[in-house]
């Protein structure tokens, strides 16, 4: 037990969080992170009131509360998916470029404490920045709408995402020797994490089959962007017109289906030729429409959408950790390595 | 204390090291010369168990560098040819942290790092930033650093590089000082009189080789070949080379700052021979004595030969 809150709480921890509370860059990024994210609570919370200053009644201030909710979280999303990468691409790139690497290396600290050190400081630090936005986020219970527990499912979400992004830059820090290439590659991995797998969702879609007994659901890989539960739980509705093919499509059995999102999102499809299955040749047929929270088919059916997304990223992140902690040691002592072949 | 065998580190196609041995035993300090680029801080980052060597081996207190590298770490304490600090530490708190990651327990770190700092002479500095320290300063504070576990063996890559004199003067003290405290040192350096006066053996390495090591004064004698005198004579100085030419054990006779300088081979009984024949031959000789080789001759020429 002792051994392993020595491996967790490690001198790294604290003497990053000295050198880090002790520069003007820490509360200059609280104070403009609180001012960016008040200003867009500030703006949405301004539009609402003057749209509402004529008829407002218990049922448009829900809706205008869950639109408030709704852009915050994705902003705050956005906003973290700026500052983790930052926070941690030079964690250990740094130390190399200030030659005090191997200082560490000498001590008796294993790599993954440093790294674990590095990681838990600057994991603090957005949880920080997270609980530094609660009073915005408490403005939201102004206009009612949304319920508490859906406030901490976006935080989780919210945070497990930054701790993914932030263990991906410990992996570029490690990886890459300087910090330059470090960040942009962390950068990049944020931006194939949060647009671009919803971007994979747009070009390849589920196709939907005109057999299925439940509702198309957007490919898997979609899940690992935290905008989709985010807007789930910010809606708390079903996903509706994304991630599912619409037009025209063959069929298997040489016969073909069309489809189109309807004004609601709800997808919309015919036959086309000859009927396989259910619906008939040129007449509306309409398949399981999605509802609810959780995914109606596919590889997480039934699973909250937050729930396969959490599960996604924490995957990720323990792969991360796992290869940064192979790739830090000066030495390295891989398993598939004969042991002693140094000696003559 | 320190053993290495065989060690070899190419890196491509250049061979860093071909086959580097020698071993310090305990309490010894070790001077580690040879030109730059020669392998000194190669040999000490394999050492530190930092670099892994393509072949041979290398031990510290009995511990294989590759095959135990936390047990290397436990035991000696290393201080780079060049390292930085960390921003916003004090030199305390810069020691306080080492210590933590040394794990040395926390009741004991306040009093380690004040009598570090009394050893380095930084008492008076131990609450000024580290960035903001001379770069003797921060010499003498990662010196400071290297001792915080109590090591038995130091590793210090040219830890004398870029200080002024008076600077040099106070690292050498100190490492006097750590001597008497029974620490093993390798120290690398490319100022030769400091290590004849500094170190007990020497090794001298020149690309990736080791040309010689020993004891100082062995290593010296078994690279200057020959003993050298030093005759001063009355105005006679040309006469005085005519007589000595001639004798079959000089075989060189130069003039050196106003003096006769005779290379010879044999003991002091042909030294006395060689007096006999100038006096002899009316030569008024005022001064005869022998010249001790040194360290700047003998790594010379190790490094200007294959041996």
């Amino acid at each position: 037990m002792n051994r392993i809150a020595i491996a967790l709480w490690n001198p790294i921890v604290s003497k990053e969080y000295r050198s880090r509370m002790r520069t003007w860059r820490s509360p200059l990024a609280m104070t403009v992170y609180i001012l960016l994210l008040g200003g867009v609570g500030w703006a949405i919370f301004s539009s609402t009131a003057s749209t509402a200053r004529n008829s407002f009644n218990g049922a448009q201030a829900a809706n205008y509360g869950q639109i408030l909710f709704l852009w915050l979280v994705l902003f705050q999303m956005v906003l973290l998916a700026f500052i983790t990468p930052a926070l941690t691409a030079g964690a250990v790139s740094s130390e190399r470029e200030r030659q005090t690497i191997d200082l560490l290396f000498v001590t008796k600290l294993p790599a993954f404490s440093i790294l674990w050190g590095k990681l838990l400081a600057s994991m603090s630090f957005v949880i920080l920045l997270l609980l530094l936005s609660v009073p915005i986020f408490s403005l939201v219970f102004l206009f009612g709408g949304i319920e508490l527990d859906q406030v901490l499912t976006a935080f989780l979400v919210t945070a497990v995402a930054a701790l993914t992004l932030g263990i991906i830059g410990l992996a570029c820090s490690t990886a890459f020797k300087r910090t330059l290439p470090a960040t942009v590659a962390a950068y990049g991995a944020a931006f194939i994490l949060l647009a671009g797998s919803l971007l994979f969702g747009l070009l390849f879609p589920t196709n939907i089959d005109p057999n299925a007994t439940r509702a198309p659901a957007p490919p898997a890989v979609t899940y690992l962007s935290p905008i989709l539960p985010l807007v789930v739980i910010g809606t708390n509705g079903p996903v509706n017109g994304y991630g599912v093919r619409n037009g025209i499509y063959p069929m298997a059995q040489g016969g073909g289906m069309a489809c189109s999102a309807g004004p609601n999102g709800a997808q919309s499809c015919y036959m086309t030729t000859v009927p396989i299955g259910k619906g008939a040749f040129g007449q509306p047929f309409n398949p399981p429409q999605p509802s609810g929270t959780t995914i109606p088919s596919g590889l997480f059916s039934g699973w909250q959408y937050w729930q396969a997304t959490v599960t996604m990223q924490l995957i990720i992140s323990l792969v991360a950790l796992i290869l940064s902690a192979v790739l830090l040691p000066p030495i390295r002592h891989l398993p598939w390595r004969r042991r002693g072949q140094v000696t003559t | 204390m320190i053993t290495v065998e065989g060690l070899t580190k190419i890196y491509g196609s250049r061979t860093a090291l071909d086959h580097v041995s020698f071993e310090v035993p305990k309490g010894e300090i070790f001077g580690f010369v040879g030109p730059n680029g020669a392998g000194k801080t190669t040999t000490l980052r394999i050492l530190a168990a930092l670099l892994e060597p393509t072949s041979g081996r290398a031990l510290v207190d009995g511990a294989d560098v590759i095959e135990h590298p936390g047990l290397v770490h436990e035991r000696l304490g290393y201080m780079p040819d060049f390292f930085g600090v960390y921003d916003q530490l004090t030199a305390g708190e810069y020691l306080d942290f080492y210590a933590s990651c040394y794990r040395v327990p926390k009741a004991r770190r306040k009093k380690i790092a004040d009598d570090l700092l009394e050893l380095v002479g930084l008492t008076d500095r131990r609450d000024q930033a580290v960035d903001t320290l001379s770069r003797g300063l921060k010499q003498r504070l990662c010196l400071a650093r290297a001792l915080v576990h109590d090591p038995a063996v130091l590793l210090l890559d040219e830890p004398a590089s870029g200080l002024d004199p008076r600077a040099r003067v106070e690292m050498r003290e100190i490492l006097k000082e750590l001597q008497t405290m029974g620490k093993t040192i390798v120290i690398s350096s490319h100022i030769l009189p400091e290590l004849t006066e500094l170190c007990t053996m020497i090794g001298i390495i020149d690309q990736g080789r080791m040309r010689a090591t020993g004891p100082v004064q062995d290593v010296i004698r078994q690279l200057t070949t020959g003993r050298r005198l030093r005759i001063t004579v009355l105005g006679q100085k040309e006469e005085a080379a005519a007589v000595l030419k001639p004798l079959a054990a000089v075989h060189e006779v130069m003039m050196v700052n106003g003096a006769v300088e005779a290379q010879y081979d044999g003991d002091d009984a042909v030294a006395a021979g060689i007096l006999q024949a100038l006096t002899a031959a009316g030569i008024k000789v005022s001064g005869f004595s022998e010249v001790e080789g040194g360290l700047e001759d003998a790594f010379m020429k190790a490094t200007s030969e294959d041996i």
